[in-house]
């Protein structure tokens, strides 16, 4: 591996734990849901510099952000990395079949998605336990995943756009 | 390239597998469909009579329990010792004189309730009315001693004749009076369960008071479960001091704590002792379990009234299912309720 | 760096995945809402008919006729009492506060069921 893309995904996770634990500290009401905020960079990740970079980010973040908080390796790392790995690969699968279909923001919501259904899946094997009342919640945190992944894909985007002008400008400049 | 194309193979075939996942775990929970279980509830024979169906629809479930509701209310037409048009009462009023023609229920009850007062040595006795209409449990009313001496003669079950081809009953003396109160409403619940099942249900629970009769299996697949009452109870949570489970049996209870009220400190109360006329105060609560309600409900009384050891003697004897709570808190079971009753509140 | 430009950018699949999302998660709410089992509420039946259903969480006071009088019954902090009642010995009004089960009040056949959430570990019925 490049040292560029060594370089590139220590930042990457850098700046995912640092989100997740800003996030975390935000109150709310119900306290496993989060806007996600940390999927922001795994979109960008994923768009900018593709899928082995996006996944790894992920690993590297559902890890340390697991060992700093002392979650490591119960129920919530179990969760989080289920999380984190089906959407992101639900994401890498998304842009591999086309390029154009997605955009930022189809592609947070396909991820926001896959995490959520795997963490319920999860949750219900290792937790709840009932049936019902997975089946019960099941629609509104899909409705919630998919407005919280809409807007994250914005912020991706927003995101990437300034990327992409800087990197114009610097090579226009060059 | 090669390298992504694996990749990208590779994240396909565990994307599928994520997906079929999910979808067959949806599926799963989406099993064909299962009865629904309905209850409703009714004031008949001076109590409330409560019945749970299972059933796939509501109105199948209203129609059937409506038909059961009318069938017990049938049954009190004919067995209502305080309602002057009851056949019973036609009985009681040709006490001594001569011998009624009655229905085919009231045939089969009052055989039922001769073959309980056989089986009790007279505890159960079905011609106690002379007896509790001296007593009144809404007015906290009890007879002198005098009185209840001179009633007593006129209790004797062997002076109740019965003609089974002709449908008649008679009682042989003037004065006698038949009261059905400790056998009817087991026996309600009996042909309640049958108009039930007429109408199709497959499991359910007819309460009749504490007389109860359950049928067939929860739609869970799991047996109808069965609180008794705790006579100590002095609050919501110890409301009940067992459970039973039950699959297409009766079960009835006799307490102490039905209907009474205090004088003089004592409790006075229903379940009275045909031989000396007063409350039996040895037991505190008796659960008969059997297949017939008429059975449960007139050997609860019986028993009751036998008292603990000798109770559960009969009970025994006739195969039946007890558990009696005496007056000292001590409960026994018979031995075929072993390791059958899940005790809430540690027995004595 | 404005939202419309972003907006614009988005295709045709990121819109129809959106909605589409959305329409179903919403029609899954309410399909829920529909088969799950009806919160907690009373049911008074006056000789035998049910004359009232009321939801348990609501504080309230109401005098239900029967055939011998009035009979009020009080609805408190999810719990139920009659607080007054024309029989003789007033049985339903010693019972008190009730939060599960039935007060009875034989004489004017009035009857206060609360409907209990199946608790999963109750009886189906108990005898005594």
């Amino acid at each position: 591996m490049q040292l560029q893309d060594k370089y590139r995904i220590a930042l990457l996770s850098a700046y995912a734990i640092g989100i997740h634990a800003l996030e975390s500290l935000l109150p709310s009401p119900i306290p496993w849901m989060r806007f996600g905020l940390a999927n922001v960079i795994t979109v960008i990740a994923l768009m900018l510099y593709g899928f082995r970079t996006a996944m790894l980010v992920t690993l590297v973040r559902v890890l340390l952000s697991s060992l700093l908080t002392g979650t490591f390796p119960g129920p919530a790392f179990i969760l989080s990395l289920g999380g984190g790995v089906s959407s992101t690969l639900a994401m890498g699968l998304a842009a591999a079949v086309s390029q154009r279909l997605f955009s930022a923001i189809g592609l947070s919501i396909i991820g926001a998605f896959f995490h959520n259904m795997a963490q319920l899946v999860l949750a219900y094997f290792l937790v709840i336990q009932r049936i019902e009342a997975v089946l019960f919640i099941m629609p509104v945190i899909t409705l919630i995943g998919t407005l919280t992944g809409a807007l994250n894909g914005l912020v991706a985007a927003m995101v990437i756009r300034n990327l992409k002008k800087d990197i114009i400008e610097k090579m226009t400049v060059d | 390239m090669n390298k992504e194309k694996t990749l990208l193979r590779v994240v396909s075939a565990l994307s599928s597998v994520f997906c079929i996942l999910i979808i067959v775990l949806s599926l799963s929970a989406c099993s064909p469909q299962k009865d629904n279980i309905y209850q409703k509830s009714k004031v008949l024979m001076d109590t409330l009579v409560i019945i749970t169906v299972a059933s796939s629809s509501e109105s199948g479930a209203e129609i059937a329990t409506n038909a059961a509701f009318a069938e017990i209310e049938r049954l009190e037409g004919l067995l209502d010792f305080y309602s002057p048009e009851s056949q019973i009462s036609l009985i009681n009023r040709n006490a001594g004189v001569s011998g009624v023609q009655v229905s085919h229920d009231v045939i089969e009850l009052i055989d039922k309730a001769l073959y309980v007062s056989e089986k009790t040595d007279g505890a159960f006795d079905v011609t106690i009315g002379p007896l509790t209409s001296l007593y009144d449990f809404h007015k906290h009313v009890r007879p002198d001693d005098k009185t209840i001496r001179k009633n007593l003669a006129l209790i004797n079950y062997r002076d109740l004749l019965l003609d089974n081809a002709g449908y008649t009953v008679y009682l042989k003396r003037k004065g006698m009076l038949i009261d059905t109160g400790g056998i009817a409403k087991g026996y309600a619940a009996d042909r309640a369960v049958e108009t039930l099942k007429k109408q199709g249900i497959q499991a359910g629970i007819v309460a009749v008071a504490g007389d109860i009769r359950t049928f067939g299996l929860k739609p869970d697949g799991k047996p109808w479960k069965i609180g008794i009452r705790n006579p100590n109870a002095t609050n919501d949570k110890d409301e009940i001091f067992a459970t039973v489970q039950l699959t297409d049996m009766a079960i009835s209870t006799s307490g102490d704590y039905e209907r009474f009220f205090f004088a003089n400190n004592k409790r006075i109360h229903h379940l009275l002792n045909p031989k000396t006329g007063y409350p039996s105060e040895a037991c505190r609560s008796v659960s008969v379990i059997a297949k017939e309600g008429v059975f449960t409900d007139a050997f609860a009384t019986g028993a009751f009234i036998l008292g603990p050891v000798k109770g559960m003697k009969v009970l025994e004897g006739m195969g039946f299912g007890g558990i009696i709570m005496d007056n000292e808190g001590k409960t026994r079971l018979t031995p075929n309720m072993r390791g059958k009753v899940e005790f809430q509140v540690a027995p004595s | 760096m404005s939202f419309k430009s972003l907006l614009r950018d988005t295709s045709w699949a990121d819109r129809v995945l959106f909605s589409a999302l959305v329409a179903v998660s919403v029609a899954g709410i309410f399909f829920i809402r529909d088969v799950m089992p009806q919160g907690q509420s009373i049911t008074i039946e006056v000789d035998g008919k049910p004359a009232y259903i009321l939801p348990l969480d609501e504080d309230r006071m109401l005098s239900v006729e029967g055939p011998v009088g009035l009979t009020t019954v009080e609805i408190k902090d999810r719990k139920v009492r009659v607080t007054d009642s024309p029989c003789r010995n007033k049985l339903c009004v010693k019972q008190g506060w009730v939060g599960s089960g039935s007060i009875i009040c034989l004489p004017n056949r009035i009857v206060v069921i609360i409907g209990n959430k199946a608790k999963k570990k109750g009886p189906d019925a108990i005898t005594g």
